[in-house]
């Protein structure tokens, strides 16, 4: 008689203990990573979290397309460019002087496009005004805004570039966002990361 | 009593000799124990560096040993305590450093994104990370390990991190390790003295003051994140990085845990860690999770992403993603 009256005693204990086991999981689940993120949906006040004022790094050029977080800045690539501008030597006159093109542009070595379509000058550099660049449909791009032209064939790149998955900030997290741009990281003439050592060796993991 | 103290005294530096000329906690209060046997003339000697030259110094070292942990102090007792390791730096090693104590910021939690498509295996990150964060040129002590990995492999315990040739190799994929900052770290309920524990911003920091080295956290880590001092780091005064924060990379001494802070004293002030700014390839993303317009949320939201032994219930907050 008494072990029939345990049994249903444990039985009406049943629901409680299922009560007990949802609701303290549903709870512990609340600090996860993933809920606290998806919880988390106001922006970050940047210039009134960080003390340090987060000041533009120069030479930057405001992009002219739009991340998740509005307008962004990217690196300048006229002022690194040695001969800039072009339109010094590549004006309306053609260019004299014996191998002029192999003294100004020998170390240029093309490494851009597939081998059944390798790219020329003319791909990308405007031919009548040589401070310009040229998409194939023929709009003039900008040097500074190299990736308006260079997202026209790596266009998932530049997608990924736009949020925030392809390059990299400059120096901060927080602030303006900076970006790199394209020319930062690659040779435009050749974009393809060159060989190297690696500059260190990391021991196995359990060691 | 001139005599005992006179033994003690060579006894000490005989042991000090091979031991620089830093003293921890354990070794001043083992020097403690034995000037109370002695006679409390003998504690002068306790801490190990013979002979103090001034007054000031002793009184310096005297607060060091007795400070709180970290997480006990007050704002004014942190300032001190980061005010006094200057000084200390300076009386012992001559180095010129500005600590800070840097409170974490409101609204930020940390998150950390690896593209495992991007990373070429130049293993810049690892020569930028040792460099910021003082750590040990002697014993090669790294945060980071990059390792070479065949095609579909996944576990990086199996990987190659000693790759003498040129990188990128074909059919080849590069894979960083390092502390993933679980947001239910196993290593913060390991430790027995509350030394470790996770900052407000998602930091796992150590204490590394009120570390005892007993290495629970390191068997404790499923990731092998952390690293023990098993020497005194050996750090040249020149390349030590001058800017340094309490939790982050002051130097640490012998019989001390340490990891990765995400470069608490870069990334508190807005600045990228330093693994990040050296990455040539781009790789590595990093920061705020809660802030919806950051890129590492972009990366969550967009990237193919997973996160290692996630079945553990670890719940790191670094992913790996592919293009």
């Amino acid at each position: 008689m008494k072990k029939r009256k345990n049994i249903k005693y444990l039985l009406w204990m049943m629901p409680a203990v299922f009560l007990f086991i949802s609701v303290w999981s549903a709870h512990s689940g609340m600090n996860e990573v993933k809920q606290i993120i998806e919880n988390a949906g106001t922006p970050f006040d940047d210039v009134k979290s960080i003390e340090a004022v987060l000041l533009l790094p120069v030479n930057t050029v405001l992009v002219k397309e739009k991340y998740q977080g509005g307008l962004f800045h990217a690196e300048t690539r006229k002022d690194k460019i040695e001969r800039f501008q072009c339109s010094r030597c590549h004006n309306h006159k053609e260019v004299m002087g014996e191998r002029s093109a192999e003294i100004a542009h020998g170390d240029i070595a093309l490494v851009h496009g597939g081998k059944e379509k390798p790219l020329s000058c003319f791909t990308c550099h405007k031919k009548d005004e040589r401070d310009f660049l040229v998409t194939e449909n023929g709009i003039k791009v900008d040097m500074d805004h190299s990736y308006q032209l260079c997202g026209k064939c790596h266009f998932r790149q530049e997608k990924d570039w736009v949020g925030g998955a392809h390059g990299k900030r400059v120096s901060f997290w927080a602030g303006k966002r900076v970006v790199k741009n394209c020319t930062s990281c690659h040779d435009p003439h050749s974009p393809l990361f060159q060989k190297q050592w690696p500059k260190t060796y990391s021991r196995p993991l359990q060691k | 009593m001139g005599h005992f103290k006179n033994m003690d005294y060579k006894k000490k530096k005989k042991y000090n000799r091979d031991r620089s000329k830093q003293c921890g906690r354990r070794e001043f209060l083992k020097g403690t124990a034995k000037a109370a046997a002695i006679g409390s003339t003998a504690m002068v000697f306790g801490c190990g560096n013979g002979l103090f030259g001034s007054k000031d110094k002793f009184a310096l070292q005297w607060k060091e040993y007795f400070k709180k942990n970290y997480r006990l102090m007050t704002q004014e007792e942190k300032d001190e305590t980061v005010q006094r390791l200057e000084l200390l730096a300076k009386v012992k090693r001559d180095a010129d450093i500005q600590m800070s104590s840097k409170e974490p910021i409101e609204g930020v939690l940390f998150g950390y994104a690896f593209n495992v498509t991007r990373c070429e295996g130049f293993m810049e990150c690892v020569a930028a990370c040792v460099k910021e964060n003082n750590l040990d040129r002697k014993a090669h002590t790294q945060y980071i390990r990059i390792f070479e990995m065949e095609p579909g492999e996944m576990t990086p315990e199996s990987g190659n991190g000693q790759y003498f040739h040129e990188v990128p190799v074909e059919n080849h994929f590069y894979m960083g390790v390092q502390c993933f900052h679980c947001q239910n770290a196993p290593c913060v309920r390991a430790c027995p003295t509350k030394a470790t524990w996770i900052e407000p911003d998602g930091i796992v920091v150590v204490d590394y003051d009120w570390c005892i080295g007993c290495r629970y956290c390191m068997a404790a880590c499923p990731y092998y994140g952390r690293r023990f001092n098993w020497n005194e780091p050996h750090v040249p005064l020149r390349e030590m990085t001058k800017k340094q924060h309490y939790l982050g990379n002051r130097m640490r001494t012998r019989g001390q845990m340490e990891k990765c802070t995400f470069c608490v004293q870069r990334s508190r002030q807005g600045r990228l860690p330093a693994c990040v700014e050296a990455c040539p390839t781009g790789a590595r993303v990093f920061g705020n999770l809660l802030d919806p317009k950051s890129e590492i949320r972009f990366v969550l939201k967009h990237k193919k992403v997973f996160r290692l032994k996630e079945a553990l219930g670890t719940d790191p907050k670094f992913w790996y993603f592919i293009d």
